[in-house]
């Protein structure tokens, strides 16, 4: 299937399934305040999450003892205990205990694991009757459907759809009532429960010092399942163990409140070895221990524990929260992921428990803007994951040849870089189409519906240095090197002469060192980070040699690359990993900085009546940079504005570095959320504080709400110096 | 029955399990659509389980916890002179859970935070009077309440050697079609937790 698939259909596709975007939509704009409500009445949802987080690094930092301790403990109490390396390994094991038990029919509850080794294809063609028993899997199953979500696996279908799925599997008009389509589905489900042989089972958790699982499910089909058969086999990754009792708490505070919005699910139950199960052998009502199976599986987990960035995925607990407020998935839904786990999470799980191909199919479905890292319970960084994963890719098998062409030859190279720039200034057609365009920075790219692209300056910021460096100062207090990053060289210079003269009005005195070259980030988001080196190492020599106290950014993207990216980038070497060091502790950013030199001088009067202005946090601003308070105190105490929030006001606007461009049919009905936010503010003017999302809400408002202007916070904070 | 713990007061530490985080765990089930009746003694419960057989017109009940409990005994008594057929031995209840009307058990402890009550089903009959009938019914000690999940755990991980245990919290429930909540899909679309004030009642049983 890997192979064959067209990415670029099935997303469009999806993007015109009105069901399922109707569904996801309304479920996206309900989840995060229904999430929050279901934490109000505990301290600090941090807390919780920091204790889940340390309880699963340590853990998975002696994982072989924690699953030695586990076994033992089972087979202590009497259970079996198959340790499995990969699916074949499960499947061959399962049809053994069939054959041994005699088995004929099976009832399973919720086991993503067994959907990730493909397990009930494989046990029908053996013959065996199996059975999904949670509600939406069965009706998937009956449709030949995957699920679309780990916790709402049918949520891309609507009830008239159910209704034919029932239909056809009962051979009976089904109405499209949903008390009607539940009651039949509990009278029918509940004879499969009542004949099956064998339970299969997932797990939520197992616990190492006594041998427990924990299962948590709303409908009960897990307590049915591990009640009503003779044998249960339980399948459980080793992600899923914990150390103590206690450590399960830690679990369940957090998984049914992310997942579901619910403080606790309606049943949580633990099994622990084999309990006594009642049934009739030969007439006669006999009771007997049940036969317990634990199949502990690896299927790539076990090299995850090993490997010092992928040994996060073991802080997963399956929530499917990266999900819910994932604004890709919230659009294309979770099939278009490929394999069993969607989404950010999804991705990664794929790439490591199934195949990289399959992952370099979907990678790039992560915009990068953090927000399932906002509210992750065991705080993986997703993101930052998946670009581990797309580097470890490139590095294998290399970049394909246009794109390897446009970095290594181009973007790696200052001086042709930045002619082709000046070039595009002139024509703007040499370079506007065929592959190369999407691969550089974003103002390449071609006119797109419903967005205009901006046109390069005639006149780039580094041609206008020698006028702006006139008003520096004679004795300043500081002295600043701007590192403006191409955007705002080539597109938005005039944002460029605002950071000038804010500066300069504060006794500042502000240089331009004119070898600085783009900062390295389409190159890193393609996971090419030998060329990002060579970049890095540009600018880090050229500002070394600027001797100044700060190095400034007004684009939050380019700062986050110098201040977190760079010293990742050298971590193994040490000449290089000191100066980095050095030069990215000047790292600042433009509104933080100035703000704090405001406030310094005491700057801050808070107006009433001003214009109303709305501000769009850009999501490495917010989420990268942790900077949302100081552009709006800039906004309203030094510019005089009044501002008016939006709806989702720290949303990703769609542009999310290339992949604006290679998926502008996502990022379109995004931009369209935005604008529609901006709209209903009633405000004139919409601040920014990042010139890549400037870029993408000048086009959408372009064509969408032309009396809506976008402007740079430093643009809006120039024109209220006189 | 077997339990996972026969007499689970010794895992009570009185600083995690008294009643003081009653008022939230009866804000968080009642959120959970459990239905809560608070009674003085076991007599005013076999009234109240009379009620509801007489409205519903149940016919069939099963019942677990009269070995352990002189109460729930004697609730069980006093429903033996209605006209329905009660079953309390494990083999019979195991015949009928496919057609009985409700189910009755006990719970050992409640949950402020989640509005769950803690429940040791270690034994075969005391997970299907649960699960099986549209209507579960437990027995809760009004005065064993713990703060959170983290306290519940710290109380479970004294006896928890091996077993079938949890917590229930409300009755079985699904929104897999239209994230439309139905109840009642799996396991009971009721969930009674019966509150017996045994302070009230002169003491523990």
């Amino acid at each position: 299937m890997a192979n064959t698939r067209n990415i670029k259909k099935e997303i469009n596709n999806k993007l015109h399934d009105s069901i399922m975007r109707n569904a996801l939509s309304r479920f996206a704009a309900q989840y995060p305040a229904a999430r929050l409500k279901s934490y109000a009445n505990v301290d600090s949802i941090d807390d919780l999450r920091n204790s889940l987080r340390d309880m699963k690094q340590s853990t998975v930092a002696h994982i072989e003892e924690v699953a030695d301790e586990f076994e033992s403990s089972l087979k202590e109490r009497g259970a079996e205990v198959f340790r499995a390396k990969d699916g074949d390994a499960v499947k061959d094991y399962l049809l053994k205990i069939c054959k041994e038990n005699n088995v004929h029919r099976i009832v399973k509850s919720k086991s993503m694991a067994s959907e990730e080794i493909k397990l009930n294809s494989f046990l029908e063609e053996n013959g065996l009757h199996v059975r999904e028993t949670d509600l939406g899997e069965w009706m998937l199953s009956v449709a030949g459907q995957r699920p679309s979500h780990m916790v709402m696996p049918a949520i891309h279908l609507n009830k008239e759809q159910c209704a034919k799925f029932f239909s056809q599997e009962l051979h009976e008009d089904i109405p499209n009532d949903i008390p009607f389509m539940i009651q039949t589905a509990r009278r029918v489900m509940r004879d499969e429960f009542l004949q099956a042989d064998l339970g299969l089972t997932g797990a939520n958790f197992g616990i190492a010092e006594n041998g427990a699982i924990g299962l948590v499910t709303n409908e009960g089909n897990a307590r049915l399942t591990t009640t009503l058969p003779r044998i249960h086999v339980i399948l459980i990754g080793y992600e899923k163990l914990v150390p103590k009792i206690e450590d399960a708490a830690k679990i369940l505070r957090l998984l049914p409140r992310n997942g579901t919005c619910q403080r606790m699910t309606s049943y949580m139950t633990m099994v622990d070895g084999p309990t006594p199960v009642i049934h009739k052998v030969n007439d006669q009502w006999i009771e007997e221990d049940r036969k317990v199976y634990v199949i502990l599986l690896d299927n790539g987990r076990l090299k995850a524990a090993h490997d010092p960035k992928f040994k996060e995925i073991y802080q997963c607990i399956r929530c499917a929260s990266c999900l819910n407020v994932c604004p890709i998935w919230t659009l294309v839904g979770g099939h278009v992921y490929g394999h069993i786990y969607s989404g950010g999470i999804g991705a990664i799980l794929t790439g490591l428990l199934n195949s990289m191909e399959d992952f370099s199919k979907i990678n790039e479905l992560c915009i990068g803007c953090r927000k399932c890292m906002s509210i992750c319970p065991g705080k993986i960084h997703i993101p930052d994951l998946i670009d581990e994963l797309r580097a470890r890719n490139v590095k294998e098998k290399g970049l394909p040849l246009p794109v390897k062409v446009v970095f290594q030859d181009i973007l790696a190279n200052r001086k042709i870089f930045h002619s082709l720039l000046r070039l595009a200034s002139i024509g703007q057609k040499p370079v506007q189409n065929g592959n190369v365009i999407r691969h550089l920075p974003l103002f390449f790219a071609k006119l797109t519906e419903g967005r205009s692209l901006p046109a390069i300056a005639v006149e780039p910021l580094r041609d206008r240095i020698k006028e702006l460096t006139k008003n520096n100062p004679s004795s300043p207090t500081k002295r600043v090197a701007f590192f403006s990053g191409c955007n705002i060289d080539f597109v938005f210079p005039e944002t460029g002469a605002s950071v000038f003269k804010v500066l300069q009005n504060l006794n500042m005195e502000v240089i331009f060192p004119e070898e600085q070259t783009c900062c390295g980030k389409p190159i890193l988001g393609m996971g090419d980070r030998e060329t990002a080196k060579k970049v890095a190492k540009q600018n880090i020599e050229t500002f070394e040699k600027a001797h100044a106290d700060v190095i400034l950014f007004a684009c939050p993207t380019c700062a986050e690359t110098w201040h977190k990216t760079y010293p990742e980038l050298f971590a193994d070497d040490p000449e290089w990993s000191t100066r980095v060091q050095v030069i990215s502790s000047k790292v600042r950013e433009f509104t933080s900085f100035v703000a704090e030199a405001y406030e310094e001088q005491h700057r801050f009067i808070a107006v009433s009546n001003g214009k109303k202005i709305t501000y769009h946090d850009s999501c490495h601003m917010k989420r990268g940079l942790g900077i949302y308070k100081q552009p709006r105190k800039l906004l309203q105490d030094a510019a005089g504005y009044t501002l008016t929030e939006m709806n989702n006001c720290d949303k990703c606007c769609g542009m999310a570095g290339a992949f604006g461009i290679k998926f502008s049919e996502i990022s379109k009905p995004i931009l369209a959320e935005k604008i529609l936010s901006i709209k209903e503010t009633g405000a004139d003017t919409v601040a920014v504080a990042c010139p890549a999302c400037m870029m993408q809400l000048q086009g959408g408002l372009d064509q969408q709400a032309p009396e809506i202007k976008v402007r740079h916070v430093a643009d809006v904070i120039a024109e209220s110096i006189l | 029955m077997e339990k996972v713990c026969k007499d689970w007061s010794i895992a009570f530490d009185p600083e995690l399990v008294n009643p003081n985080y009653w008022n939230e765990f009866e804000e968080n089930a009642k959120a959970a659509s459990a239905e809560i009746w608070q009674v003085n003694s076991y007599a005013e419960a076999a009234e109240a389980i009379t009620t509801l057989i007489q409205t519903t017109k149940a016919q069939k009940v099963i019942a677990v916890g009269n070995e352990e409990s002189i109460g729930l005994a004697s609730v069980y008594d006093s429903l033996k002179s209605l006209d329905i057929n009660l079953y309390t031995n494990k083999f019979a209840i195991a015949e009928n859970a496919p057609t009985a009307d409700i189910g009755i058990s006990t719970a050992e402890f409640a949950v402020g935070e989640t509005g769950s009550v803690c429940v040791d089903s270690y034994s075969y009959e005391s997970r299907i009077v649960g699960m099986l009938p549209p209507i579960h019914i437990v027995f809760l000690d009004r005065s064993c309440t713990v703060e959170n999940m983290t306290t519940a755990f710290k109380v479970i991980s004294r006896v928890f050697n091996k077993g079938y245990m949890g917590f229930i919290t409300g009755p079985s429930r699904t929104a897999d079609i239209e994230r439309v909540l139905s109840l009642g899909v799996h396991g009971p679309s009721r969930f009674i937790i019966i509150a017996v004030d045994e302070a009230a009642n002169g003491g523990k049983n």
